[in-house]
């Protein structure tokens, strides 16, 4: 909490995901490549196949191309996006895992060197010498995968760690296999997905039997990536299932996003059959996208999945997304948050009036936006809102907005509950004024609700994964800071509905 | 100083102890060094000898562009390896002050991963489309590579400044761009700048001088030698000329505190100085580089130990730098030792692999039907 705050319109989760999905796509393709085209070159010199020869040396240009440059930048993107909108927890990971990443670094360093030696070496040296390079190129970005996977996982289940700061705790955690599996099978599903282009373009009487070898492959991956991801979902604690499944999960998107994932997981497979491997003519540059475009949307839809069933930590029962320590909760609410982030406390200095500002900065800013990504105004009710709900004329635009505007946050109370509780139309056109203050009047409870959460994380065994299912918003991290900085935060955020036009298509009560 | 705007440090402690990560982060910053001097300078000398050349591959000048363009596709490749080790220590011991130097000029570092791409697919479409493979053109190319990396290099050099100096970073808050007023940025620019070509233009000299004498394109490999050899003896020549001044630029209290820091800071600073001039009247010496090998040899050879000392006294220059913050506070230590000479073992498994690779493939060349 002591960093500067990058004020950044689209928000840190959303830039992040912008540059970490193409990177793990390109970085699973790296490593399935790896395999595939040391397979299929080393078949290729057994049976002495010219075509498939062919077909690995394209695809190695591909892997060149698009692995060592952009994947390798896009990995340090990672570094360097989670340094500006997550230091504090990036830095609790690379102290904790620091030999991780340079034993990762070290296969990095075999994985670049190889696949350069490789692709520079086509036609100039012995089959073997060749092979030899391929097999070590894969050995080298699969061990790398192995390394960077007990790392990845330990932000969701870091397991006994929690109880005894071991690095190998956390490495071989929970989810540490199941994890394995999965994207071993990713890394085979992506680059099948890569490779399919040049295979197409081998000579027409070879075409269809390179396209329906490299269907095996595919549907390999795909049925390995579901049983891993099976026991990925299976191995996950109570609390982190009742975030996304269950009659009534805690975070809806996250539902419809692991529904999204599983049926194009079963779309890339049924397209696998059909035009790789049943009909491999109907490979054709447009199908081979729909097929890459439903393997990209698994595999999205699965790390979307993963960071998000995270919530509300960034390490799980350790550091949450705004980067507050588990541990600090009390002493943060007894100090006030500003007296612990020098950066902030420095502008709210400047401007006192911003003190609600600051602190939304600096307890809010990791998730939400003011106006672009999560965007908080957008979420807050405005007059129209207000007046929809109110005045349900004509009758059901009521129970619309209510549905549309409120029901997100105020899932336990009905249309007509909500109806009764608020003023009446004629009250809320004769005092415009009233949704500030109901504004705040909400914000202030929802805070006081997360700050008894802060109560119950302080009270929770920190030594195992915290059950937070009980929670009040379980997914949020905890208000911390003091009385003072709780209601200046209600009255900032209370007052961001003033400036906001009205949405055009929310007019039903007017 | 005021200290409030520092963020704590992080609670888990180091992994080991200081000294190590010390060591750690100056031999992979060099190994880093050795390969960022190729990527830069080469790409910098190769919009040179292109434009000379005026953009022809028959002219050695447009050979050399080439030349070094196709070296960069693999050392670009190399330079970012190598560049996520001293990435990784720096983050471990520094991570106070490199994150809030970043997060102050972020748009700016996350752009740098923008220049990167950028200027690496341009040297991939240089290499692919202009003169190393066409017989002319492609400039356009060179010169988009070249300034992305010039401009990684600025940032790079802003944020070193923004992190050593946390006594300014209420000043950097309202407007991080006046790093670039500070005394020391552009020097320090050109430190790296010049280094860059100088030690491009050796490797490139040194490589054409061992092509010559082993009777390949005698003529073309004599004539780059002798171009490339001119741009090391400038390059050298300024780059002695910068390293003076930003010795003297540097803010009071390092400098004396540098000066006065015994033979832990005398002695990398006083190798350096010798190293300096000693490059300096070994090239001077020579006209002919063709007729000189043993020093074309020697001075590359003094060259790489110059840029380990440099890179010796450039960590110090930064510790004391932060020397008036690191003083208020001790890193907790929790050492992982087995972890540590884990690391180690692998280390040495994959530099044999890598060196038993490399011998495999030199050891098997193959034409038709034996070539892979």
């Amino acid at each position: 909490m002591g960093y500067p705050i990058w004020d950044l319109a689209i928000g840190g989760s959303l830039l992040m995901a912008l540059v970490a999905i193409p990177h793990v796509i390109v970085s699973h393709f790296a490593i399935g490549g790896g395999l595939l085209i040391a397979v299929t070159e080393t078949l290729a010199v057994k049976r002495g196949d010219p075509e498939l020869r062919g077909l690995a040396k394209r695809s190695s240009l591909v892997l060149i191309l698009v692995s060592t440059v952009f994947g390798a930048i896009s990995g340090v993107g990672i570094w360097v996006v989670a340094g500006l909108v997550s230091p504090a927890a990036i830095s609790t990971l690379i102290h904790t895992y620091v030999w991780g990443w340079a034993i990762e670094w070290v296969f990095f360093v075999l994985e670049i060197v190889a696949s350069l030696v490789y692709y520079a070496t086509w036609d100039k040296i012995s089959k073997g010498a060749h092979l030899l390079v391929g097999w070590l190129y894969f050995l080298g970005a699969y061990l790398s995968l192995v390394v960077i996977n007990g790392i990845i996982t330990f932000m969701l289940t870091p397991g006994r760690w929690l109880e005894t700061g071991a690095f190998w705790d956390g490495f071989f955690n929970p989810t540490y296999w199941p994890s394995l599996v999965l994207r071993t099978g990713i890394c085979l599903m992506m680059a099948t997905a890569f490779m399919v282009f040049p295979a197409m373009r081998a000579a027409a009487v070879h075409r269809d039997r390179l396209v329906r070898y490299l269907g095996w492959w595919f549907a390999a991956g795909g049925l390995v990536s579901y049983a891993g991801y099976r026991w990925w979902e299976a191995v996950l604690p109570d609390s982190v299932h009742a975030l996304f499944q269950g009659a009534t999960p805690a975070l809806a998107t996250l539902a419809v996003t692991r529904h999204l994932a599983l049926w194009s997981l079963t779309a890339a497979l049924v397209v696998a059959v059909v035009i790789l491997l049943a009909r491999p003519r109907l490979a054709r540059p447009a199908t081979a996208a729909v097929l890459a475009l439903a393997a990209f949307a698994f595999f999205g839809g699965y790390e979307r999945l993963r960071e998000g069933v995270r919530k509300p930590f960034l390490i799980h029962s350790h550091t949450f997304s705004n980067g507050l320590r588990v541990a600090e909760i009390a002493a943060v609410n007894q100090q006030g948050v500003l007296a612990t982030a020098g950066w902030a406390a420095r502008a709210a200095a400047t401007d006192p009036a911003g003190i609600g500002r600051q602190v939304f900065r600096v307890q809010c800013a990791s998730c939400h936006t003011l106006d672009g990504y999560q965007s908080i105004r957008q979420a807050l009710p405005s007059l129209p809102d207000v007046l929809a709900v109110t005045a349900d004329d004509p009758p059901g635009s009521g129970a619309r907005t209510y549905r549309n505007r409120c029901a997100a946050c105020h899932s336990d109370v009905s249309f007509d509950d909500m109806k009764g509780m608020l003023p009446s139309a004629d009250e809320v056109r004769g005092g415009p004024d009233m949704i500030r203050d109901l504004n705040q009047g909400m914000i202030s409870g929802a805070l006081v609700k997360l700050r008894v959460a802060g109560e119950n994380y302080i009270a929770a065994d920190r030594t195992r994964m915290i059950d937070t299912s009980a929670f009040p918003s379980p997914y949020m991290p905890p208000f911390v800071g003091t009385e003072e900085e709780l209601a200046a935060l209600s009255d900032y955020l209370g007052s961001l509905a003033d400036d906001r036009e009205p949405r055009m298509s929310m007019r039903g009560g007017e | 100083m005021p200290t409030d705007l520092i963020p704590a440090l992080d609670a888990a402690g180091l992994p080991g102890p200081p000294w190590l990560f010390h060591m750690l982060l100056v031999s992979t910053f060099f190994l880093h060094m050795l390969f960022m001097n190729l990527t830069l300078g080469g790409t910098l000398l190769a919009v040179i000898a292109h434009f000379r050349a005026g953009g022809r591959r028959d002219d050695p000048r447009g050979a050399l562009a080439g030349r070094l363009m196709t070296v960069n596709g693999y050392g670009i490749s190399l330079t970012i390896t190598t560049g996520v080790a001293p990435l990784l220590f720096v983050q471990v011991l520094y991570q106070q002050y490199f994150y809030t130097a970043t997060i102050l000029i972020a748009g700016v570092w996350l752009a740098f991963l923008l220049l990167l791409t950028l200027g690496y697919y341009a040297a991939y479409l240089y290499k692919f489309r202009g003169a190393p493979t066409r017989s002319r053109g492609g400039g356009l190319w060179l010169v988009a590579s070249a300034v992305m990396f010039l401009l990684i290099a600025m940032v790079n050099v802003a944020v070193h400044l923004l992190h050593a100096q946390p006594e300014r970073w209420a000043d950097f808050a309202s407007g991080a761009a006046c790093v670039l007023r500070d005394p020391t940025y552009l020097p320090r620019l050109l430190h790296f700048v010049l280094a860059g070509i100088g030690a491009a233009a050796l490797l490139a000299t040194w490589w054409a001088v061992r092509r010559a004498r082993a009777g390949v394109e005698v003529e073309l490999n004599t004539t780059i030698a002798g171009f490339a050899w001119r741009w090391v003896l400038w390059a050298t020549v300024l780059q002695v000329v910068d390293g003076v001044l930003l010795l003297l630029l540097l803010p009071r209290p390092v400098l004396s505190a540098f000066m006065q820091g015994g033979a832990a800071t005398m002695i990398p600073l006083t190798l350096a100085i010798l190293l300096g001039v000693g490059l300096l009247v070994m090239i001077a010496r020579v006209t002919s580089p063709l007729a000189s090998p043993g020093i074309v040899s020697g001075t590359l050879g003094a060259m790489v130990l110059t840029i380990a000392v440099m890179s010796i006294t450039r960590h110090q220059v930064r510790t004391l730098y932060l020397e008036p913050s690191t003083r208020l506070y001790e890193y907790a230590v929790a050492p992982q030792w087995f972890n540590f000479a884990l690391w180690v073992v692998l280390l040495l498994l994959g530099l044999a692999t890598v060196a038993y690779m490399v011998r495999r493939v030199l050891d098997a060349p193959a034409t038709g039907g034996d070539a892979a």
